[in-house]
């Protein structure tokens, strides 16, 4: 007699995910109002300040937010009443998701934006804008480290994505 | 020559048996499950899978702790969803940083390979809604790179039917309940949410409490009211609290005599320079021992007396929280110094633990986390007394 021995199958532990699609806004040609969002990490907001030197002549609105946290509904607002808003800095684990999903929450209210996140933590931001349905999120690379560096080492490191930063908003 | 047309061939299938009807309905057959003798088997025996093979290959899919797990097979996550009051493909929340969808069938299965008992089903259900609350912010617990892990503090008539350790070795090794249920969140937040270390979860060094974390209050040893009762919930309810925390870390004090001895020695373990709360000041989990409490109860203080003296006495020089150029909000500091905690209502105050005069604490995620407490209760919203109040319905 001839016995067959099978293994039962097992259960797949992964969570699904149901895909969402948010549009992303185009960058403005011409803007005029632009929010600087700092979430307070070391370097921030140095590397705002250079980015918001190769602007030229803009009206400028300095946001703070919280940095492992979402922004305030008030933060939000603040940051909403330009044309334009950058956010920095994605270094680290919780302060990049939140530099991510702010960016998003602005998206969504119809700011066009750019994030600013370290080379080290780009691939999880894009992953992370990816699963939350927008993955055309725009997100530039800058060096890790930030933290720990003097003003002159930040400095030199923003001063690095300046030319894909105009690049992007068509400045030449 | 003729032409003949070609007749179709037959296509005879792989599987077909030479066996002719009229046998098989005439054939006597004793044993009515007995396959003809082409099959290539004549029995088919379900086994379980090796646990063994089955955690190597899940661990080389990434889908564990490191440590090996139960074979989550239909009958096991079965036995776990008789307990579940909810549909198993109901999701239940939605976990960030994957935006995975926490069905019951989901938490199940992790709770099968974790070890659970089919009973914690309801537990895990209540964990998993109290860490989707925003105020939680899981996305931020999961992905940062400080070492925050969850602790899940389990009190109440429910801890008793568990068997849930308050007394010594409660925060581990050894009890079957608090290692598994911590142990399922961790992996309901690697499977579900995608917090897999160095993809979704930045720890830096991780932390033995991303393992498992879990504990339950030592009620009848405490001088004073249970912490749940302290949240306004009744005597008879059962609740579930999570809290991102840092694993503990000891206060040792054998000698103290009075209560401001034993706290100061509280308070200056826990204003280190080292922790989130000193930059964003937030939660903080103390866990007496029962004879410390005694110790400080014995002087008439109450637990409203100990919490609004950790807080104000857990301070530290705000330039140590400052350095590098960072900027503390000045609403947190006070005269030079800062206090890691914003109000005597950060201080988690619990007694647990057996004989001997230590405390641990655990350091939260400062402000960027709060905790959450929920009843333990059924759908229709009325209070559980046990888990198989949530069996079969």
């Amino acid at each position: 007699m001839r016995v067959k021995l099978t293994e039962k199958d097992v259960l797949n532990p992964l969570g699904e995910v149901k895909g969402k699609n948010i549009t992303l806004n185009h960058l403005p040609y011409d803007f005029d109002r632009v929010s600087m969002v700092d979430n307070t990490k070391p370097g921030a907001d140095l590397i705002l300040k250079v980015l918001s030197e190769s602007m030229g002549n803009r009206e400028l609105q300095w946001v703070h937010k919280p940095a492992g946290a979402p922004a305030t509904d008030f933060q939000i607002q603040k940051a909403a009443s330009a044309d334009l808003a950058i956010l920095a800095l994605g270094d680290c684990g919780s302060c990049t998701s939140w530099v991510v999903l702010d960016a998003i929450r602005l998206e969504e209210m119809g700011i066009p934006t750019i994030s600013i996140c370290s080379d080290h933590f780009t691939p999880f931001a894009r992953e992370l804008a990816k699963s939350h349905g927008l993955g055309d999120l725009r997100i530039l690379e800058v060096e890790h480290p930030i933290a720990g560096l003097s003003t002159d080492e930040v400095n030199d490191k923003a001063s690095k994505i300046v030319p894909s930063f105009l690049y992007l908003l068509q400045i030449p | 020559m003729m032409n003949m047309a070609k007749k179709d061939t037959p296509v005879i299938s792989n599987n077909a048996c030479g066996c002719l009807i009229d046998d098989i309905l005439e054939k006597k057959d004793d044993q009515g499950d007995r396959l003809c003798s082409t099959s290539e088997s004549d029995m088919e025996f379900f086994v379980d899978p090796d646990p063994e093979k089955t955690s190597v290959d899940f661990y080389q899919r990434r889908l564990t702790d490191g440590l090996p797990i139960i074979p989550p097979t239909r009958e096991r996550v079965d036995r776990f969803l008789n307990y579940s009051e909810y549909d198993p493909e109901d999701v239940l929340a939605v976990l960030p940083p994957k935006m995975g969808q926490a069905t019951m069938e989901k938490i199940a299965i992790n709770s099968v390979m974790a070890g659970c008992r089919p009973g914690f089903q309801p537990v895990l259900e209540h964990v998993i809604k109290a860490i989707s609350h925003d105020r939680f912010n899981l996305a931020g617990v999961n992905a940062t790179t400080h070492p925050i892990s969850i602790c899940t503090i389990i009190n109440g008539p429910l801890s008793n039917e568990l068997s849930i350790n308050s007394g010594a070795g409660c925060l581990g090794p050894g009890n079957m309940a608090s290692a598994t249920i911590g142990r399922s969140l961790r992996l309901c937040l690697i499977n579900i949410a995608g917090a897999v270390p160095g993809v979704g979860d930045h720890a830096t060094h991780g932390s033995p409490a991303k393992y498992s974390y879990c504990f339950t209050e030592n009620e009848y040893e405490s001088p004073w009211d249970p912490f749940r009762v302290e949240l306004d919930c009744r005597e008879e309810a059962s609740t579930v609290t999570v809290m991102a925390a840092e694993a503990p870390h000891n206060v040792n004090d054998h000698r103290s005599q009075i209560a401001e001895d034993l706290l100061d020695t509280i308070a200056h373990t826990a204003a280190t320079a080292g922790c989130n709360n000193s930059h964003v000041p937030g939660e903080l989990l103390v866990i007496m021992s029962p004879e410390h409490a005694k110790t400080i109860s014995k002087d008439g203080w109450e637990k409203e007396d100990v919490k609004n003296y950790i807080h104000e006495n857990s301070v530290l020089p705000t330039v140590l929280g400052d350095r590098g150029g960072r900027k503390l909000d000045d609403k947190w500091i006070r005269g030079g110094d800062v206090l890691i905690t914003r109000s005597p209502s950060d201080v988690l105050l619990l007694v647990s633990g057996g004989p001997g005069r230590h405390t641990m604490i655990s350091h939260g995620f400062g402000n960027g986390s709060l905790s959450v407490t929920l009843p333990v209760i059924l759908k229709d919203g009325s209070l559980s007394y046990s888990v198989e109040d949530f069996k079969n319905r």
